[in-house]
């Protein structure tokens, strides 16, 4: 056990001190993503406004002030799609990487930052244009926008164990490729990223409830929408957070060496 | 002093039988070794046994039929597959030119590639400076150095590469197969530069199936068979 905990630490460690390496390629990344469009990385917020800008205008509920569920969404798909996206691009990290992995030294947390820089990044076009919205559809700037700051924070803090478990699941398990890629564009309609919660529904409580997704979305969204320190969802979500944080340590701890032959 | 001690190193692995959907015969990785069997589980005996010893001046050729393990001890040696029995002590820093086109992209410029390469290779920001303009000016590419990698011919590429990965300063080289590249000219070149890199390393331990390199550049040599020594000897020196 200790041994175990040992090796994720120096694993860590290492990847800690190589962080030029995991930046300088997460940077690459990006650019390549987006090279020779005329917008460039752009397009990511383009694409996040769309999203925002259908579901609003598709999913508005009648009655409803649409300024408040602009904000709704707003929030709720910025956080729902880097879940999303760090989740099914993480269960593949590791067959990208083969070329790394068997000619290089680096340790294997170095390909976990790099995915999880470059999901930051790409959130930060999305976070742009979020705070866009949000000063425009009106929810009053309170100190509480201190707290959603505090969840996207914890999010991000649970993001590389996210990453490694998800990756260690795919050198394992290699049709978890496209089973988590279909749970995840079927879980979106079981989380309230669009739809509001008003109780009457028994399935959409039971979603509302049950869903992990939802106390990752609520951390964000509740301090700027209600003005509201949400214990309970902080409580859960650092709860997920630790847990999935032992999970990864102990994965990488006993197997970041059995990788090389899995994948 | 450099110094490389193999003690009795194996190395053997559990074939992850691939949670998957796929066909039961699709299941299993490409491997090289003997597959043992205990119960239901498969192990491959990558290296078995593997002993020898290595001082500074030493220049040790692998030689063997594909599959015996002669890359694996390499891999070994650097550090990317952990034995699972014996020890291996090393003194000395070990580079190693597996694959001399890693981490290359080619939206990016050559310079810039230098700049990714050096960092994954541990370099300092004042080494990768230092090392730029000897590397550009030793793959001949000019202005071409500021132009995607994409743009670049298949020997400008070849020769970036080249000179990208041998800009080393190794004290224990590990070498899978002699690396040449481009033209007639650049591999002339390119041969001297290997001659200086192994003149300067202390410990060179190169796999290669060409006997008259071995000989050439190797003063032992170590013939592995289904992972173990066959035998070690001193190289007999290539004739004049």
């Amino acid at each position: 056990m200790i041994s175990t905990l040992n090796g994720a630490l120096d694993d860590i460690f290492g990847a800690m001190k190589l962080r030029r390496v995991w930046i300088a390629l997460a940077h690459e990344d990006i650019g390549d993503q987006h090279r020779r469009t005329t917008l460039g990385p752009l397009w990511l917020l383009v694409n996040y406004l769309a999203f925002v800008g259908t579901f609003v205008f598709v999913f508005q509920p009648a009655g409803k002030d649409a300024a408040g569920y602009s904000a709704y969404v707003a929030i709720g798909l910025m956080v729902w799609f880097y879940l999303m996206e760090v989740i099914t691009v993480s269960v593949s990290l590791f067959k990208r990487e083969q070329s790394f992995i068997e000619g290089t030294t680096l340790p294997l947390f170095v390909y976990v930052m790099r995915l999880t820089v470059q999901s930051a990044i790409r959130a930060g076009y999305a976070i742009a244009g979020c705070i866009v919205i949000l000063l425009i559809s009106g929810p009053a700037l309170t100190t509480a926008w201190l707290w959603s700051l505090a969840g996207l924070l914890l999010i991000l803090l649970a993001t590389p164990a996210i990453i490694a478990i998800f990756a260690f699941t795919g050198a394992f398990f290699p049709d978890s490729e496209f089973i988590v890629g279909n749970l995840m564009r079927v879980g979106m309609f079981f989380t309230p990223v669009f739809w509001v919660n008003n109780g009457q529904d028994p399935i959409q409580t039971y979603a509302y409830n049950w869903n992990p997704f939802t106390s990752f979305l609520e951390v964000v969204r509740h301090p700027i929408l209600s003005d509201e320190f949400p214990g309970h969802d902080f409580a859960l979500t650092g709860a997920f957070t630790v847990a999935a944080w032992v999970i990864a340590l102990m994965l990488l701890g006993r197997y970041r060496r059995q990788v090389v032959f899995m994948i | 002093m450099v110094s490389v001690k193999l003690d009795n190193v194996s190395l053997v692995y559990k074939l992850h039988e691939k949670l998957t959907l796929s066909a039961p015969d699709r299941r299993m990785n490409d491997t090289g070794g003997r597959i043992a069997s205990s119960g239901r589980k498969q192990f491959v005996q990558a290296l078995d046994g593997v002993s020898f010893e290595l001082k500074a001046g030493d220049r040790l050729g692998l030689v063997g039929p594909n599959g015996a393990g002669k890359t694996t001890l390499l891999k070994v040696l650097y550090g990317i597959y952990e034995p699972s029995e014996g020890n291996i002590t090393i003194d000395g820093k070990v580079d190693a030119l597996f694959n001399i086109n890693i981490g290359f992209r080619p939206e990016a410029t050559g310079r810039r590639n230098i700049v990714l390469r050096g960092l994954i290779s541990g370099w300092t920001e004042a080494e990768i400076e230092e090392k730029m303009e000897e590397i550009i000016a030793f793959s001949e590419l000019g202005d071409f150095i500021d132009l995607p990698f994409k743009a670049y011919s298949q020997g400008m590429a070849a020769r970036l590469a080249f000179a990208a990965s041998t800009a080393l300063e190794p004290e224990i080289l590990l070498m899978d197969e002699w690396i040449s590249a481009g033209d007639a000219s650049f591999q002339e070149k390119a041969k001297r530069r290997m001659d200086e890199l192994a003149e300067k390393a202390g410990i060179i331990v190169l796999a290669s199936h060409d006997q008259s390199l071995i000989e050439r550049v190797c003063t032992k040599t170590l013939t592995l068979r289904h992972g173990r020594v066959e035998s070690i000897a001193m190289t007999p020196m290539e004739a004049a």
